[in-house]
């Protein structure tokens, strides 16, 4: 399997955390940007949604890499922020990407580890499927949903959708680790909106918020994450020395530098994209690829480390190698599709 | 280390004025004690003591003497 194209969309609608400065008081807004490195994000307008941005990323790469769409044998859409309730996403996305009835397409919900996840599911599928072509489609619209007031979540997310073009290739090395521990699932939730708040008569607004207990998972990120990094790392004998980036999920930016710090990895190989886009949930990865190698014009190889983690809670890491050429410039939009 | 310094670590890691933190001070009054502060002292134990502290374990903190004595 193959990477052969990274796109990624972004709302055209940067928006500034100073601007939060009235409502969370200066020095607060001001610790908070220390503190994760947010400074802008894009946010989504209220009637774009997640397909709207994929679908932006996807056409833009299906063109760029001379992808017939009838090509596509599957479409992976990994989000939390879908259209509907039902159905996914993705059913909807391949009709209005022209794709083939032949096509498999489904969503799958996973957040932070998302882009790790749908890597490792789309190379299985090539492999023991004997799928040729995948496009895998990993975006959020974090911010829906998101109570303004809170001053833990209302700051921190960028939207964003990506597209990611594989396909069937032999000799390329990839290696994978895919953790899960479920016992954490309350650290970051919905608690409302679904199944499980149905039978109760009265339900509190803020249920249908976020809830994020920051100190929990930043005690999993440095503890559960390197260990099992280095694990992995040692189980395949991988010199972390010649790894040329580790893209981790851009949860905060401090712990990202206590992560580096803790795997003695120099921040020259960890690229940043969270002081401009903010925590952009399962596309974090490639839109950090794209921020750091969008506007690469020479090629060659690169081996990588991505790494993802959080929600669920759920995480994973993938070394692979593959060409600096493959992602293309940053897209920013503001189109949308009415309905469908 | 001796408490001077390990109050120096905390008056760091709080912004606060150096030499302002008393044992006794309890956290509820510290205005910088909040989420933020939860997370950096977590680091801040993971990195120079190497202990892994819940977050369970940062609620129990009460005052700044619970802190170091965690320090040990």
């Amino acid at each position: 399997m193959e990477i052969k194209g990274i796109a990624c969309a972004v709302p055209d609608h940067i928006v500034k955390n100073e601007e939060y400065n009235e409502v969370f008081g200066e020095e607060n807004v001001r610790k908070f940007i220390n503190m994760t490195g947010v400074e802008t994000r894009y946010v989504a307008l209220d009637e774009q949604c997640t397909s709207d941005l994929c679908h932006a990323a996807a056409t833009r790469l299906l063109e760029k890499l001379g992808w017939e769409p009838s090509s596509v044998d599957a479409l992976i859409l990994i989000t939390q922020t879908p259209d509907y309730a039902v159905p996914a996403s993705a059913c909807i996305l391949q009709h209005r990407l022209g794709l083939s009835e032949d096509c498999i397409a489904f969503d799958v919900n996973l957040g932070c580890s998302a882009y790790v996840y749908g890597i490792w599911l789309a190379a299985t599928m090539i492999s023991t499927q004997d799928l040729n072509r995948v496009l895998l489609l990993v975006g959020d619209t974090s911010n829906y949903g998101i109570n303004q007031n809170d001053s833990a979540t209302a700051m921190i997310f960028g939207d964003g959708g990506s597209a990611t073009a594989l396909e069937k290739s032999a000799g390329k090395n990839i290696k994978y680790f895919l953790k899960t521990k479920g016992s954490g699932y309350k650290n970051i939730i919905v608690p409302a909106g679904h199944a499980r708040s149905r039978s109760r008569k009265e339900v509190d607004g803020s249920e249908y918020e976020l809830s994020m207990n920051g100190s929990a998972i930043f005690s999993f990120t440095i503890t559960d994450v390197p260990r099992t990094v280095e694990s992995f790392m040692s189980q395949y004998n991988i010199d972390m020395n010649e790894i040329d980036m580790y893209v981790f999920h851009q949860a905060n930016r401090f712990i990202l530098r206590h992560l580096a710090k803790k795997l003695n990895i120099p921040m020259e190989k960890v690229p940043l994209s969270i002081e401009r886009y903010g925590n952009t949930s399962g596309e974090s990865i490639p839109i950090t690829l794209v921020d750091a190698l969008g506007n690469e014009e020479s090629s060659g190889p690169l081996k990588l480390f991505l790494c993802g983690f959080g929600i669920g809670l759920s995480w994973g890491g993938i070394y692979l190698e593959m060409d600096k050429s493959v992602c293309l410039p940053m897209i920013y939009t503001n189109d949308y599709y009415k309905e469908g | 280390m001796d408490i001077k310094e390990k109050l120096n670590i905390l008056e760091n890691l709080l912004d606060v004025e150096q030499d302002t933190l008393r044992e006794k001070t309890e956290l509820d009054q510290l205005t910088e004690w909040d989420s933020i502060a939860s997370i950096t002292t977590i680091a801040m134990f993971d990195s120079m003591f190497k202990k892994q502290l819940t977050p369970e374990e940062v609620k129990e903190f009460k005052t700044i003497k619970d802190i170091t004595d965690k320090m040990g």
